[in-house]
């Protein structure tokens, strides 16, 4: 099976209506892997923190943000989660909204390597971001990262 | 000068950063090129002299000042292969 398959669970994919601005919208998308016990509930603040240091470097597309920051700050192990927001959240002023959120806890610096290369290669084409964007449901969702998206 | 490394680097070293590096990989494959060595890392590490080339989103040129203009390549967007190949072209003189 696909390397998508380990580190991503059906429960860890969601669909959020809205959010009150770009802080809040990590709360909700790095929330499943706090539940999950994937990451300390500091890990949400790490990327804040981030964040507010740096800008919005997680910001890999437009419309896809790769939600993510340092083991050390708070991953307790290798997941992924994946929140499709239907309102898009602004990370900096003047940039387009992100409507897929896709929240990484790694735990070094390339073992997750192979979901990455997934990731990139589905989202290279941005289609494909606007498929996941207009799933009716986050079981289609999360069939589409399964399989690399595909059928809509 | 001849790039001899490359250093893709994000806020955190290992998500935006490593999927740059595959592309770069990816892209000087593409392009013929043999013997760089590409890198991942966070941007705190980028410094003149560390790598020959650095490859950063657009988040983060403000905070690779430090470098020489010649040195730094800086994406739009972090997943479009063709523009960070028809960068690194440009920065290899190819």
């Amino acid at each position: 099976m696909s390397t998508m398959d380990k580190l991503l669970k059906r429960e860890n994919v969601q669909i959020v209506e809205s959010c009150s601005g770009w802080k809040d919208s990590i709360h909700v998308a790095v929330q499943p892997l706090v539940d999950g016990g994937y990451v300390k509930a500091g890990y949400i603040d790490g990327i804040i923190e981030n964040a507010e240091k740096y800008g919005p470097y997680f910001v890999l597309a437009p419309d896809l943000a790769l939600l993510h920051a340092r083991p050390e700050q708070g991953v307790i192990r290798r997941q992924l989660a994946v929140t499709v927001l239907r309102e898009g959240v602004v990370f900096k002023e003047g940039s387009s909204p992100v409507r897929l959120l896709v929240s990484l806890a790694a735990t070094d610096p390339d073992g997750h390597i192979d979901a990455m290369k997934t990731l990139a290669t589905m989202f290279a084409d941005p289609e494909n971001i606007k498929k996941v964007i207009e799933a009716e449901t986050a079981d289609e969702v999360y069939r589409m990262f399964i399989a690399g998206i595909e059928n809509a | 000068m001849a790039i001899q490394k490359i250093m893709c680097a994000c806020g955190s070293g290992l998500g935006s950063s490593l999927i740059v590096r595959m592309n770069t990989e990816e892209a000087l494959k593409e392009l013929g090129v043999e013997g760089i060595e590409v890198l991942h890392s966070t941007i705190s590490d980028i410094a003149p002299g560390v790598a020959d080339l650095f490859v950063v989103g657009g988040d983060l040129g403000d905070f690779i000042d430090g470098v020489d203009e010649s040195q730094k390549i800086i994406l739009t967007n972090l997943l479009d292969k063709e523009e960070l190949k028809g960068k690194l072209k440009d920065h290899l003189g190819l």
